[in-house]
């Protein structure tokens, strides 16, 4: 499967606090084991009790954009034919406080727009380094 | 009102296009303070205490050997990587003289990023490791996309338009015009070229982005006694503030006020210890990174609601000394130099003084408000003594 960004683009390292949002084939998101708090990104102590252990819930991976940039300069050489690209900020419905960044893979950058909503996908790629399959989760609009 | 610290020395080095500094980036340094003690009116072994905000290379160390500091009594520098620190810079001056902790503090910031590299650029791998990887994976790599994506919402949420961009864009440029220490001095910008320039993220053009630069400022700040019989009236330092909103401390557009520029906090630290309001600021300097965050600053530091912030900026309400808020008078980072905001600091302790080649009539309380969108914030409010 082709990324959004172009096939060169850099990967994630997964440690076991990143591993559950790139590898499990949902949005899962940390949520604290004391007082059930999500939180995004992951953390080491709850933001809600100082919690330090921690579960996840998987969203059912509908939201909503929230805010968007339509990137044409590009910053880094590897991106330099991707341009212009938008990268999205989408705030899960199931858990409104959660606010999560991707691309909206299926439009072109300028029919992207607040509260569009949206439905997750995932970039399925083998990282033939490190041996990780991930899921890097993306997302494509809905028609209302 | 209690005064604790006055500023009485300002200066700094020539200002450059990024990567043509004849001097090393220590040389600046150096070349600065001694600007800035020269127009004081002290001898270099007075200073005490450095400070500086993510400086990782000028150490006060070296300054103290190669400046002949001495003794060294203070040394410090604020949490948080950016031009959001300039002002609690200051702060900690402030701080330390008015605590008895040292006497003669410099305060500077100096940038030589062709011999040192930009902050503009990603520089990543092909790997990514913590956060970075909840943003970058997806292209979004860089400051002013940070701030774009805060832009973006606050302009929505608050029915924005791109003019109010153009306006701080404008205000700068047309205050440089009168700065012949301006890199964008003879360079006006008009609001046809603003809008025809090419996009760098949206909703930034080019001219809503700062450029970076080479070169050095600093201040010296002592207390109100020692100021006594030095050469320039001195200029106290009547609030500072540096600080976060709570549930705003957590990054990647989670915090729980975003999108904002977080100064709401800030803001309410500096009228609490000053006693003053912002209608009663008469001349205010704000670090624009980027247009788009200085109007949420603007109004998490409250100079108008949300709402009216683009009826506060509009209809050139900023340029020019007989501005309703005179603003950026010596063209701040995009119309003089982007010294990571010092210039700034400079420019509002002029503007006490009345050396400003935009100079407001009769200042009494003059603002200078740190990097917006990055945390924490921070602000000085300077006063006429
Ligand atoms: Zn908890």
């Amino acid at each position: 499967m082709s990324r959004y960004l172009g096939d060169a683009w850099a990967l994630p390292y997964l440690d076991p606090q990143i591993r559950p949002f790139f590898s499990s084939g949902v949005i899962r998101i940390q949520v604290c084991r004391s007082c059930d708090a999500p939180q995004h990104p992951p953390d080491d102590v709850c933001h809600a009790c100082q919690g330090t252990e921690f579960s996840h819930r998987d969203s059912a991976g509908l939201g909503t954009v929230h805010s968007f940039i339509i990137v044409h300069h590009p910053v880094h050489p590897a991106l330099t034919e991707r341009v212009p690209y938008a990268v999205a900020l989408i705030t899960l419905d199931d858990m409104p406080q959660i606010r999560v960044c991707g691309n909206i893979v299926d439009a072109a950058p300028e029919a992207v727009s607040i509260g569009q909503p949206v439905r997750a996908t995932f970039e399925e790629i083998h990282d033939a380094e490190t041996g990780e399959d991930l899921t890097i989760p993306q997302w494509e609009t809905l028609t209302g | 009102m209690q005064r604790r610290s006055v500023v009485v020395g300002v200066g700094e080095s020539s200002y450059y296009k990024r990567g043509t500094a004849q001097e090393t980036e220590f040389q600046l340094a150096c070349i600065a303070i001694r600007n800035a003690v020269e127009d004081a009116g002290l001898d270099l072994s007075e200073i005490d205490g450095f400070v500086s905000h993510m400086e990782s290379r000028n150490d006060p160390m070296r300054l103290s050997r190669a400046l002949g500091v001495e003794t060294l009594d203070f040394a410090a520098q604020p949490w948080g990587g950016g031009g959001n620190g300039v002002a609690a810079g200051i702060m900690l001056a402030d701080a330390a003289v008015s605590g008895g902790l040292a006497k003669c503090v410099v305060a500077f910031r100096a940038l030589a990023q062709g011999q040192f590299g930009r902050f503009g650029q990603a520089r990543m791998a092909n790997r990514l490791y913590g956060a970075a990887n909840y943003s970058a994976l997806y292209g979004l790599l860089s400051p002013a996309h940070i701030c774009a994506m805060q832009t973006r919402r606050f302009m929505h949420d608050h029915h924005i338009s791109q003019e109010a961009l153009a306006d701080i864009a404008l205000a700068c440029y047309a205050n440089a015009q009168l700065n012949p220490r301006a890199l964008r001095c003879g360079k006006p910008l008009s609001r046809e070229q603003y809008h025809a320039s090419r996009w760098i993220v949206e909703p930034f053009h080019l001219f809503d982005c700062c450029p970076e630069n080479d070169g050095a400022a600093a201040i010296v700040i002592t207390t109100p006694e020692r100021a006594k019989d030095l050469r320039k009236k001195p200029v106290p330092i009547l609030a500072a503030a540096q600080g976060l909103d709570a549930g705003d401390g957590f990054g990647a557009f989670n915090e729980r006020n975003f999108p904002t520029a977080f100064y709401r906090n800030v803001g309410k630290r500096i009228w609490e210890r000053s006693g003053v309001r912002p209608a009663d600021v008469d001349v205010a300097q704000f670090y624009e990174n980027f247009t788009g965050p200085v109007l949420i600053a603007m109004s998490e530091m409250g100079f108008a609601p949300p709402d009216g912030i683009e009826e506060f900026v509009s209809n050139g309400a900023l340029e020019g000394p007989d501005a309703r808020l005179p603003f950026n008078t010596s063209g701040g980072n995009l119309g003089e130099a982007y010294i990571h905001g010092f210039e700034l600091i400079n420019e509002a302790v002029r503007q006490v003084r009345g050396e400003s080649t935009c100079q407001v009539e009769n200042v009494e309380l003059s603002l200078a408000v740190a990097g917006p969108g990055f945390s924490p914030g921070s602000a000085v409010l300077f006063c006429r003594d």
